[in-house]
């Protein structure tokens, strides 16, 4: 989930701070301060994030376009330059452009915005921009809701106080119900001093940038891992589940499953799964853990050389070209695969499906899946030739059933003509003159189309007339019969148009019937 | 969407009184000339739907469409209403299937023209869909059910679409209002049933039909509020293909679908085989699938565009050669059922065969600046086709970094192989759901997690870490210990296991004891068997639990892997320790009988011998002598220790006593050579066999001593 902090470079961010100290503060160096501890906190537990850095006035600039390089970014956070006024939604569109032409417009994204809540008088202050905010047309819409799933994380130079002495607050409250309520304001508590904005900026370190650990387990086997980007809660359908669903920190593998099998699922987010070294070798050593394999590491080994399950599983899903499932949550699942990128690289990653007991049509209610060893015969063949996904749906679809559609003439057309093609190389051709017979009278009947059945049965009759003197002699007997059957069946009369009944071919002796007579 | 939107629940009544058997006035030809045609024949006259006829296929198409796409939790009620209304099916999933619904309608028939045209209505239709609309379907049930005392989460919602040949504005007005009458009186019974929901909801789609060529009596009116429960919307469509594609918009409007024609699609003419032409196909499918294009603005949302523009908006998408695998695991954001909307025409078959055939068509986006963008792909699965979105921006999980770079990396002797094993047994496989559920009531999902909690009791990581996983001999053993029962036949496969080690170790077979860390040869021979007992017996021994069998197969390794200890000790102190050989000989040289008198001067002198071993396997590691520093040597010989005693239990006082009687006896007459000879209590018999055929020497010694 990547981050855009939006720093406001106004001049109204020179303002002195009052200390008791001696030294003078600016609210523009509280602000690099927070930042400062962030862009530290981001760098040691949680550098795999993207980082832009925009400032802004009246005007914007992207400062450090997104990146991992946390020095980078904290040396543009030290050489910044103080401008003019504040026009928030000048930069907001900013962040929304920068954002999207990176990373589209499906990934989620922090916004990160710091200001100390004076947000400019006149055109392009936020209040202006709210108060004309159902005045716009489509061209020049309000940046907010954000068209990328967003949190806006307003971190206020100020205090709760001063902010409501004006209309900053109620603003950005509002600003913050644009976004569909997805972020929080944070003000500062006490005097403006170092102290109170760390506390601040690690109130949000602790909402939005604490690293998610967890267990995964594979029976006894078992590693601590870090899932990076955090998991975020999802909620489903807020009418019937209206409670957010969060990952459980414990993921066990409840099961493999062949790359070819799980066939490109969906998915809501992917993650990677980095195994990461707790040490607790003295508790287990003190505990005497049955598995006594895993605790050979003394606490002076390096991490990288004591076996991790991790590695393990990685190397032969990859090997295997094989898929983990792994259990989230009550009915959620992920899945854990090796994912190599372009330079050689590869790693463990984790995708996580739909909530549900049912996430893939294909694999069917995943609580019905169970050991092979249960089968009463290998379902994957003893040369592993099978396969026992995908399942099968309980009626097939339209386009798989060869169903009667005649919205378009054409449609009505090519089945008549089907069956006068068939009608022509009889006798050879009687099943499935019969069968394209009966597949049109069917739809007749469905369609209450009576008409048609008249139609056809006039037409088989004229064939049979036109039935060229070489033609056998069963053709013209099949004709008759073909036609005077959708005759009677398009009289209604219950016993002919029954739907289920099929028209049979006429029986005459003169295919089955040849060899009586010679033997005659 | 919502699970219970108005989407839900789908009532469609359908006017089968006398006017609708008039004909729409679109004449079909049916008798098309072909070729070999004789000549001056005649055509037959073409032949002309019924209003009712058009009615019934348009409905079917919606219902078409709506099934391939919602197999489930989207349910038509399909409602006839004459004289009286025909229910022709449920909400009842099973009955959620158009040939279920072709079948009943051709019992139904066409209008009867003869009827009584007092008694027709569509009246008896819409009274019998408001009253649909208040039962409660499976869905909802079941929500309701789970949610127990928080069951008015589950809304009832529900559309009326109506398709009838109405007489005017006031008489579509008087329909109105009697569905508003009909659900308010509903909803009073409702409210006093559980067996019955109230509608909360309902829309009403009113759709008058006429023939072609005829003027319209009825105006079309967008969607209005009647009252908060109800809303209404009037069509006025010609009957035939302008009703179809009024049906067509509706579907489209009712389920969030959207439609994306498949250009450039090379296909096989039927005259010229060998030639190509390219051809377009249109598919509906959830909206979801463009919406990169809706958020980019490349595409309208279909709240903005105006409703009934008549323009048809679709995505083109154009068809992409070289083809993917079928191993190969996309990131995928989304995937979405399709129909075609031309399911009977030859581009729509050949596509949609070529897909049910199990191959998968990547899809590339036409872009003005002529890069080229993959964005989605078609592929089936089990019969399914599924429009699947491809994530096509920049990932934010871009060079992160290699998994030899972490925790555990620089491993190099994992068993991947040996885990590819693990996870190929491991595979999932579905169960019925009706048979799913075993004896004990555990799903099969908890049955697969079960066998991997004991396929991993004892599951070394890596090749040096383990003995009997890197030895063909102990295979069959390691693979049934692990199951949850065992057979007669697995226990004695199993001891044969066990055997067949004990016979490695007569004839001093090297066993593949990895000498990773060490320089030399590493440990000796009987040091190498030694461990691997250990670990035989500490993976047999994390199942003993489980069954009296598994229990037999421990009780076996414990037989046969415990020489006389003395002799170890004896052999081991004869190498290390000169100084205290001498009281252990004379210690192992006492009769049988007197053992149980040495057990705990021996265990102390084994703890002695843990003691001095320590250092010395850190010490003197390039002495060829010095066992191999393995990690869990410590923790192995500790159990060791502890193992004879825990299978002899503590010695009673009258068994020391009858030892030491029968000894004293033993003493008095000459002993059968069976019984001196044997191991255990077990002698080998036919010997000399052996014998003749050179057998160790050491074991000779063992066997006679």
């Amino acid at each position: 989930m990547p981050t855009v902090v939006m720093m406001d470079v106004s001049l109204s961010m020179t303002r002195p701070v009052v200390v008791e100290s001696s030294e003078e503060f600016q609210r523009k160096n509280l602000a690099i301060h927070g930042l400062t501890m962030l862009f530290e906190h981001m760098a040691t537990n949680y550098r795999l994030e993207f980082t832009a850095l925009l400032a802004f006035s009246s005007l914007w600039e992207l400062m450090v376009p997104f990146t991992r390089d946390y020095n980078t970014l904290q040396e543009a956070l030290n050489n910044l330059e103080d401008y003019d006024k504040t026009c928030l939604e000048a930069a907001l569109q900013g962040v929304s452009n920068v954002v999207q032409q990176e990373w589209g417009s499906g990934c989620p994204c922090q916004v990160v915005l710091v200001t100390d809540g004076s947000l400019g008088i006149g055109r392009g202050s936020l209040r202006h921009s709210l108060q004309t905010i159902k005045q716009r047309g489509e061209d020049k819409k309000f940046p907010l809701p954000f068209l990328f799933p967003s949190k806006l994380y307003v971190m206020c130079i100020a205090s709760a106080e001063e902010l409501q002495y004006g209309d900053a607050l109620e603003n950005l409250e509002q600003l913050l119900n644009l976004n569909g309520g997805e972020g929080q304001i944070f003000t500062m508590e006490g005097p403006l001093c170092l102290k109170n904005v760390q506390s601040m900026f690690g109130k949000l370190i602790d909402q939005a940038y604490s690293p998610f650990h967890a267990v995964l387990r594979c029976g006894n086997l078992s590693s601590d891992v870090q899932v990076f980007p955090r998991p975020e809660p999802i909620q489903l359908d807020e009418e019937v589940d209206p409670t957010p669903r969060t990952i459980l920190t414990e993921l066990e593998i409840v099961g493999f499953i062949e790359i070819g099998d799980i066939s490109s699922p969906p998915v809501l987010s992917r993650h990677l799964v980095l195994p990461i070294a707790v040490n607790k070798d003295v508790d287990e050593l003190g505990t005497g853990a049955p598995d006594e394999m895993e605790e050979d590491s003394s606490s002076t080994q390096m991490a990288g050389k004591s076996p991790n399950f991790c590695v393990l599983l990685h190397g032969s899903l990859k090997v295997e070209g094989m898929v983990a499932l792994v259990q989230l949550g009550p009915d959620w699942f992920g899945i854990l695969y090796s994912q190599a990128d372009s330079k050689k690289k590869s790693n463990l990653m984790m995708s996580l499906l739909e909530p549900g007991s049912e996430p893939l049509p294909w694999l069917g209610k995943i609580s019905q899946l169970g050991p092979t060893s249960d089968a009463a015969e290998n379902p994957y063949g003893e040369d592993d030739s099978k396969s026992p996904f995908p399942l099968q749906p309980k009626n097939k679809r339209s386009y798989a059933q060869n169903v009667t559609v005649w919205i378009k003439p054409s449609g009505l057309q090519t089945d008549v003509q089907k069956i006068l093609r068939n009608a022509r190389k009889l006798p050879e051709k009687t099943q499935t003159f019969y069968k394209e017979l009966n597949r049109l009278r069917k739809a007749a009947l469905a369609f209450g189309f009576w008409e048609l059945l008249k139609g056809v049965a006039d037409l088989l009759e004229r064939e049979c007339t036109l039935l060229p003197d070489t033609a056998h002699p069963d053709a013209a007997f099949q004709l008759s019969h073909a036609a005077q059957q959708l005759k009677l069946a398009s009289t209604g009369d219950s016993q002919y148009a029954a739907f289920q009944h099929n028209i049979t071919p006429m029986l005459t002796d003169f295919s089955g019937g040849a060899g009586d007579r010679d033997r005659l | 969407m919502k699970m219970f939107s108005a989407s839900h629940k789908t009532a469609f009544v359908v006017d089968h009184c006398h006017y609708m058997a008039e004909s729409c006035r679109q004449q079909v030809e049916f008798d098309m000339l072909t070729k070999n045609r004789a000549q001056g024949v005649i055509p037959l006259a073409p032949v002309s739907k019924s209003l009712w006829t058009c009615a019934v296929e348009c409905s079917m198409e919606y219902c078409r469409i709506l099934y391939d796409i919602y197999p489930t939790r989207k349910l038509v009620n399909y409602i006839v209403s004459d004289s009286d209304c025909h229910i022709l099916n449920s909400w009842n999933q099973v009955d959620q299937n158009t040939q279920e619904l072709m079948a009943r309608l051709a019992v139904v028939g066409p209008p009867n023209p003869s009827e009584d045209p007092e008694c027709c209505s569509i009246l008896h239709g819409l009274v019998a869909a408001v009253g649909s609309l208040c039962k409660l379907t499976e869905y909802q049930h079941e929500a309701r059910t789970t949610l127990m005392d928080q069951a008015e989460r589950v809304n009832n919602r529900g559309r009326i679409i109506c398709l009838t040949n109405a007489k005017s504005d006031t008489h579509v007005r008087m329909l109105e209002d009697y569905v508003q009458e009909t659900i308010l009186e509903q909803n009073k019974i409702a409210a006093a049933s559980d067996r019955l929901m109230q509608i909360q909801q309902c829309e009403l789609v009113l759709i008058h039909t006429y023939p072609f060529g005829e003027e319209t009596l009825v105006s079309d009116r967008p969607r209005k509020e009647i009252s908060s429960v109800l809303s209404s919307e009037v069509h006025s469509v010609r009957a035939g293909r302008h009703l179809a594609s009024k049906l067509n918009v509706l579907v489209q409007q009712h389920f969030d679908l959207a439609s994306t024609t498949i250009t450039n699609i090379p296909m096989k003419e039927e005259q010229h085989a060998n030639t190509s032409a390219n051809y377009d196909v249109e598919l509906l499918h959830h909206r979801d699938a463009h919406m990169e294009f809706i958020k980019s603005g490349d595409l309208h949302p279909t709240g903005s565009t105006p409703r009934d523009s008549g323009l048809k908006e679709t995505v083109t998408l154009k068809w992409c050669t070289p083809r993917t695998n079928s191993v190969e695991l996309h990131f995928c954001t989304g995937a979405y059922r399709i129909s075609p909307v031309d399911v009977n025409s030859r581009p729509s078959s050949c596509l949609t065969n070529f897909l049910l055939n199990g191959r998968s068509v990547l899809l590339e986006q036409p872009r003005k600046s002529g890069s080229k963008v993959i964005s989605h792909m078609l592929s089936s699965h089990g019969g399914e086709i599924f429009l699947h979105v491809l994530n096509c921006t920049r990932s934010t999980l871009e060079d992160p970094p290699s998994i030899s770079e972490g925790c555990g990396g620089r491993v190099t002797d994992y068993r991947i192989t040996d885990f590819g094993e693990f996870m190929r047994e491991n595979r999932l496989t579905p169960f019925p759901e009706a048979q799913g559920a075993d004896g004990a009531g555990k799903v099969p999902l908890e049955r697969a997690k079960g066998q991997l909690e004991r396929h991993t009791r004892y599951w070394p990581m890596i090749i040096s870490q383990t003995t009997i996983f890197n030895m063909q001999a102990v295979v069959p053993l390691a693979n049934l210990i692990v199951k949850e029962s065992l057979s007669e036949e697995d226990v004695l496969t199993c001891q044969k296991t066990v055997y067949n080690l004990v016979d490695m170790e007569r004839k001093n077979d090297p066993l593949p004891i990895s000498t990773v860390g060490t320089r030399g040869k590493g440990p000796k021979r009987d040091e190498q068997y030694r461990i691997m007992w250990n670990e035989l017996e500490t993976l047999v021994r994390t199942h003993v639990g489980s069954s009296e069998r598994h229990q037999r197969v421990l009780d076996c390794v414990l037989a046969c892997r415990s020489k006389p200890p003395e002799e170890e000790e004896r052999k081991k102190r004869g190498r290390k320790r000169e100084d205290r050989e001498d009281k252990a000989e004379k210690n192992g040289k006492d009769s049988e009988a007197e053992r149980s008198w040495q057990e705990s001067e021996r265990l102390k002198a084994a703890l002695e011998r843990e003691k001095d071993d320590l250092p010395e396997s850190e010490v003197i590691k390039d002495s060829p002598d010095s066992p191999e520093p393995l990690n869990k040597k410590p923790r192995l010989e500790m159990e060791e220790l502890q193992l004879p005693e825990k299978a002899k239990g503590p010695v009673s006082l009258f068994t020391m006593w009858t030892n030491r009687i029968n000894a004293a006896n033993s003493r008095k007459h000459q002993e059968f050579a069976g019984r001196i000879n044997s191991v255990n209590n077990k002698a080998e018999l036919y010997q000399h066999l052996k014998d003749e055929n050179g057998m160790d020497s050491h074991e000779n010694g063992k066997a006679t001593r």
